[in-house]
C-alpha cells in the first residue's frame, strides 16, 4: 500500500519545499519568512521520514526526527526570538516581487534542465524530484543576493542549506546519522554566531542593513 | 654513510643550530654567535663541495608526502664546484657580518634568513631532480628576500626595492618552472637523468630552453631581467650584497650550465648565438651603466651584470662551437666561462665587502662625496684595490686569466685546421671579441674611477675625512678575498684542471697545468704561465726602479704651485675630479644609449647677467630597459588594476551576486 502512495508523498513533500521557498521570495515580512522556514523544515523532515519508511531504515527516521528538531523548530525559534526582540523595519528588497517570482520560475526550469543532464542514469522516483533541491539552492542564493537585512540574508542561507540537504536525501537515499548530526549542529552554530553578529551590528549602527558594510576593500 | 652524505647532513644540522642561535641569543651577542654559525654552515658547504668535486659520491633522499619519487640530493662534480664557490663567498660574507651587522642587520630576522639563504644556495647545486632544485631555489629566494626585509624599517626605499626583487624573483621562478615542466612532460619524469634523454632538436626542447634561459638569466642579472639589481644591492648591507652578487648569481649560471652541459648538451647552433647575444648585450649595457654610475654600490651592481654577460658569452660560444664540431675550442670557452664565474665571485664579493666597509666608515656611498680613504683605511683600500684590478681584468689577477682564456677560445674558435667552421661562428666570434675588448676598456675606466675617486686624492666631505679603518674581524674576509683574487690570477692552473674535470663527461677539455700552476689549454694551443710573467715583469721593472731611484736622489722633490689652483698653492678638495666629471667624456660618447637627463641651474649675483653666484648641475642616468620596457607594462597593469577595482566596491551584495552569476554560468554550461 505504501509503495503506491510513496511517489505522491515524495511529490507532496518536495512540492511543499518548493512552494515555501517561492513564497519566501514573495513575502517581505521577516516574521512571515520565519514561519515559512519552519514549514519548510517540517516538509524536509517529512520527506526524510518518507524515504526512511520506504527503505525501512531506522537510522534515516532518526535523522528525520533530528531534522524536525533542528530545522523545523530550533532554527526558526532562534530567528524569531531575534526578530521579536527588535523594532524591525520591513524588508525593501532589491528586486520587486513580480520580477523575483519570474526569476524563481527561470531558476527552477534551469535546475530541471541541469538535473536532466546530470542524473541521466538514475530513474528512481526520488532522483526525479532532485531538481527541486537544486532549485532551492538557487532560490536561497537569490534571497542572499537580493535581501538587505541581515535577518533575511540568514533565511536565504538556511534555504540554501535546506536545498543542499534535499538534494543529498533524494539522490543518495539518506545521509548517515553522524554526518547529519554534524551538519545540523554546524548550521545551528553558524546561525547563532550570525545572530550575535546581527545584534552587534544593531547596537553599533542602529540597523542591520548589509549595504552599509562597504569597507571590505582596500 | 659516505663523506658527502655526512657533509650535506652537517649543513642541515648547522642550519638548524644557526636558526636557533639567531632566535635565542640577545642582541649584544647575536652577530658574533649567529655569524660564527653561518660561517660554519658555509664552511661545511666548502668541505661538501670539495668532496663532490673530488669525485665523492653519496645521496641524501628527502621523503615527501607527494605521489612521486623521493627528492634526492647528490651533487656531481660540477655541482660540487658551484657549491664550493658559493660557500667560499658565504664564509667571507658571514665573517664580515660578524663585525659589520648592527641594529637592523643584526636583528633575529636578518641572521635567521642569512642562514636560510646560505643553506638554500649551497644545496641548489646538490639537487638531482627538478622538484628538489626548485625547492632549494625557492628557499634561497625566500631567504634573500627576508634578509632584505629586515632593513625595511630603517630605510623607506627598501620596500620599493623589495617589491621589485620579489616580482623579478617570481618571474624568474615562473620561467624556470615552466621550462622544467615542459622538459619533464617530454621526458616523463622529473629526475635530471630522465631529462637528459630528451632530443634537443624538438621544438618543445627549444621552447623549454628559452624559458630556462630567461629564468636563469634573471637570477644571473642579465639584461633585460636585471632591473632589480641596481635597486636592491645598494639597499643591502655590504655582506648581504656580497652574498647576493658574489654567490647567488652563480646559481643562475649553474642553472644555465645544467641546461647546456648536463640536460641538453649538443643543442642547435642558434641556441649558442642566442646566449651569446644575451650575454654580449648584458656585458655592454652593464659596463656602460656602471661606468657612469656615481653611487659605488650601483656601480658594483651593474658591473655584476657585465661580468655575468661575459660568462654567458663564453657559455654561448661553447654551445655554438660544439654545434659546429669545433670541440676543443668549445671546451676551452666553457672552461673560460667557469673561470670567469669563479673570478667574479672572488672579486665581486671583496668589492661589495669593501663597499660595506666604506659605508660603515664614511656613511656614504656617493663617490662624489668620498675620497682620501686610502690613507685612512689602508686595509680596505688594499683589498678593494686588488679586487678592482680583478674586475678590470688586469694581469696577475683572476679576471685577467679568465678573460684571456675566453679571448683565446673565441679567437681560435672559428677555425679548425684553417677551415672556417660555420658562417655563424665566423661572424659571432669576431663580434664577441670586439664586445669583450670594449667591455674590458670600459671596465678599466670604471674601476679606475671607483678606486681612484673613493680612495685616492682628498676627502670631498666631512664624513669621508673622519673615516676610520674597520675592525679586524672585517679586515680578515677582505684580506682573504683579495688573496683569492691574486691567488687565482697567479696560480690558475690547478683550478682550470678542476673545472675541466667538473664539466665532464659531456665536455672533456684538455686543460693541464704547466710550469708552476700555469694554464696549458692543449686544444687551442694556448699557454699562460702567470708566475713566469710576474718574474719577467719583475726583472724588467728592476732597472726602471733603479733609474727612478737615482733620478729622485739627483733632483730632490719640489712642490710647484699647480697652474689650475689659480696661482695659489692651496689646493681644495673641490678642485679635484669627481666621479661624475670623470665619467663625463663617456657620457658624451654614449649619449644616445644612456640618454642622461641634465639639469643646470644658474643663480646670478644680484642683477648682473654676467656674474654668476652659483651653478647647480644635476645629472642622472636612468635605466633605458626599465623606462622603455618595464614602465609601459607596469602602467598598463596599473590601469587594468584600477579598472578591476571598480568590480570590487566592498558591497557584500556585489560579491554574492558574483558568486551567484558564476554558479548560474557553470550550471548553464553544464546543461548545454
Amino acid at each position: 500500500m505504501f509503495t503506491t502512495v510513496y511517489p505522491q508523498l515524495i511529490g507532496l513533500c518536495t512540492g511543499a519545499l518548493l512552494l515555501t521557498s517561492a513564497l519566501m521570495v514573495w513575502r517581505h515580512s521577516l516574521l512571515a519568512s520565519i514561519r515559512l522556514l519552519s514549514v519548510q523544515g517540517f516538509a524536509l523532515a517529512a520527506l526524510v521520514a518518507v524515504i526512511g519508511v520506504e527503505e525501512g531504515e531506522l537510522e534515516v527516521i532518526l535523522v528525520a526526527v533530528l531534522v524536525l528538531l533542528v530545522k523545523g523548530m530550533a532554527l526558526p525559534w532562534v530567528l524569531a526570538r531575534e526578530t521579536h526582540a527588535t523594532t524591525r523595519t520591513d524588508e525593501a528588497p532589491r528586486l520587486n516581487p513580480t520580477a523575483a517570482l519570474l526569476t524563481v520560475a527561470l531558476l527552477t526550469i534551469l535546475s530541471y534542465v541541469v538535473a536532466s543532464r546530470l542524473l541521466t542514469g538514475d530513474t528512481s522516483i526520488s532522483a526525479h524530484a532532485a531538481p527541486i533541491g537544486l532549485a532551492m539552492v538557487l532560490i536561497g542564493f537569490l534571497l542572499l543576493v537580493t535581501r538587505r537585512q541581515a535577518g533575511s540574508q540568514l533565511i536565504g542561507f538556511l534555504v540554501l542549506d535546506n536545498g543542499i540537504a534535499t538534494v543529498a536525501f533524494l539522490t543518495s537515499g539518506g545521509v548517515p546519522l553522524f554526518l547529519e548530526l554534524g551538519i545540523s549542529l554546524d548550521v545551528l552554530l553558524v546561525v547563532v554566531i550570525l545572530y550575535v553578529f546581527a545584534g552587534r551590528m544593531r547596537n553599533k549602527f542602529g540597523n542591520t542593513e548589509i549595504d552599509q558594510l562597504r569597507k571590505l576593500h582596500d | 654513510m659516505t663523506a658527502l652524505e655526512a657533509g650535506m647532513l652537517s649543513q642541515t644540522l648547522l642550519l638548524v643550530v644557526a636558526i636557533a642561535a639567531a632566535l635565542a641569543t640577545p642582541l649584544s651577542w647575536r652577530s658574533r654567535v649567529s655569524g660564527t654559525f653561518c660561517t660554519l654552515l658555509a664552511a661545511a658547504g666548502i668541505v661538501t663541495g670539495a668532496i663532490a668535486l673530488a669525485g665523492g659520491t653519496g645521496s641524501l633522499s628527502i621523503p615527501t608526502a607527494l605521489p612521486m619519487d623521493p627528492l634526492a640530493l647528490s651533487p656531481d662534480r660540477l655541482g660540487g664546484l658551484v657549491m664550493v664557490v658559493v660557500s667560499v663567498v658565504g664564509v667571507l660574507a658571514s665573517l664580515f657580518g660578524i663585525g659589520s651587522a648592527r641594529v637592523a642587520s643584526a636583528s633575529r630576522t636578518a641572521w635567521l634568513s642569512m642562514a636560510v639563504f646560505l643553506f638554500g644556495m649551497q644545496l641548489v647545486p646538490a639537487a638531482t631532480d627538478v622538484v628538489s632544485f626548485l625547492l632549494f631555489w625557492e628557499i634561497m629566494t625566500l631567504g634573500s628576500t627576508a634578509l632584505l626585509l629586515a632593513h625595511h624599517a630603517t630605510r623607506g626605499t627598501v620596500a620599493s626595492a623589495l617589491v621589485w626583487y620579489s616580482a623579478m624573483s617570481q618571474l624568474s621562478f615562473f620561467f624556470v618552472l615552466a621550462g622544467f615542466a615542459m622538459l619533464a612532460g617530454l621526458a616523463g619524469g622529473t629526475g635530471f637523468a630522465d631529462l637528459a634523454t630528451i632530443d634537443p632538436f624538438t621544438w618543445q626542447a627549444s621552447v623549454a630552453f628559452l624559458l630556462l634561459l630567461l629564468g636563469f638569466g634573471g637570477k644571473a642579472e642579465l639584461v633585460p631581467l636585471h632591473v632589480w639589481v641596481p635597486r636592491v644591492l645598494p639597499e643591502a648591507p655590504g655582506h648581504v650584497a656580497a652574498a647576493m652578487s658574489g654567490a647567488m648569481v652563480n646559481i643562475g649560471v649553474y642553472g644555465a650550465l645544467l641546461v647546456v652541459v648536463r640536460l641538453l648538451p649538443d643543442g642547435p647552433a642558434w641556441w649558442g648565438v642566442l646566449i651569446m647575444a644575451l650575454g654580449g648585450v648584458s656585458a655592454l649595457y652593464g659596463i656602460l651603466q656602471a661606468s657612469v654610475a656615481s653611487n659605488l654600490k650601483v656601480l658594483l651592481a651593474y658591473s655584476t651584470t657585465e661580468n655575468m654577460g661575459l660568462v654567458f658569452l663564453g657559455l654561448g660560444a661553447s654551445v655554438l662551437l660544439r654545434a659546429d664540431n669545433a670541440t676543443a675550442a668549445a671546451d676551452a670557452a666553457l672552461v673560460a666561462a667557469l673561470l670567469l664565474m669563479l673570478s667574479h665571485a672572488a672579486f665581486k664579493s671583496t668589492l661589495f665587502l669593501g663597499a660595506g666597509a666604506v659605508a660603515r666608515a664614511a656613511g656614504e656611498m656617493n663617490l662624489d662625496r668620498l675620497g682620501g680613504l686610502g690613507s685612512r683605511m689602508p686595509w680596505t683600500a688594499a683589498a678593494f684595490g686588488a679586487a678592482a684590478m680583478g674586475a678590470a681584468a688586469l694581469p696577475v689577477t683572476s679576471g685577467f686569466v679568465a678573460e684571456w682564456m675566453l679571448l683565446q677560445a673565441l679567437i681560435h674558435g672559428s677555425r679548425v685546421d684553417g677551415e672556417v667552421v660555420s658562417v655563424a661562428a665566423s661572424v659571432a666570434m669576431p663580434l664577441a671579441v670586439a664586445v669583450i675588448a670594449l667591455t674590458a676598456g670600459l671596465a678599466l675606466l670604471t674601476f679606475v674611477k671607483a678606486y681612484g675617486i673613493a680612495f685616492l686624492a682628498r676627502p670631498r666631505s666631512q664624513e669621508a675625512k673622519q673615516a676610520r679603518e674597520v675592525p679586524v674581524i672585517m679586515r680578515i674576509p677582505l684580506a682573504i678575498g683579495a688573496l683569492l683574487v691574486i691567488g687565482l690570477g697567479v696560480l690558475p692552473g690547478p683550478l682550470a684542471v678542476a673545472i675541466g674535470g667538473a664539466v665532464g663527461p659531456e665536455f672533456t677539455p684538455d686543460v693541464r697545468t704547466i710550469g708552476l700552476a700555469g694554464i696549458d689549454a692543449r686544444g687551442i694551443d694556448a699557454v699562460l704561465d702567470p708566475i713566469t710573467f710576474v718574474v719577467l715583469a719583475g726583472l724588467l721593472l728592476v732597472p726602471v726602479l733603479i733609474v727612478l731611484f737615482l733620478s729622485a736622489r739627483r733632483h730632490p722633490t719640489r712642490t710647484s704651485p699647480l697652474p689650475w689652483a689659480g696661482g695659489g698653492s692651496r689646493l681644495r678638495p673641490r678642485m679635484q675630479y669627481t666621479a661624475t666629471s670623470y665619467a663625463e667624456p663617456l657620457v658624451r660618447v654614449f649619449d644616445d644609449v644612456l640618454r642622461p637627463s641634465r639639469d643646470v641651474e644658474v643663480t646670478h649675483a644680484g642683477e648682473s647677467r654676467y656674474l654668476v653666484e652659483r651653478v647647480h648641475v644635476e645629472q642622472s642616468v636612468s635605466d633605458v630597459v626599465e623606462t622603455r620596457l618595464y614602465r609601459p607594462v607596469l602602467n598598463l597593469m596599473q590601469r587594468a588594476g584600477i579598472l578591476a577595482r571598480r568590480a570590487q566596491n566592498g558591497s557584500i551584495h556585489r560579491y554574492l551576486s558574483y558568486s551567484f552569476v558564476a554558479l548560474l554560468v557553470v550550471l548553464i554550461v553544464v546543461s548545454l
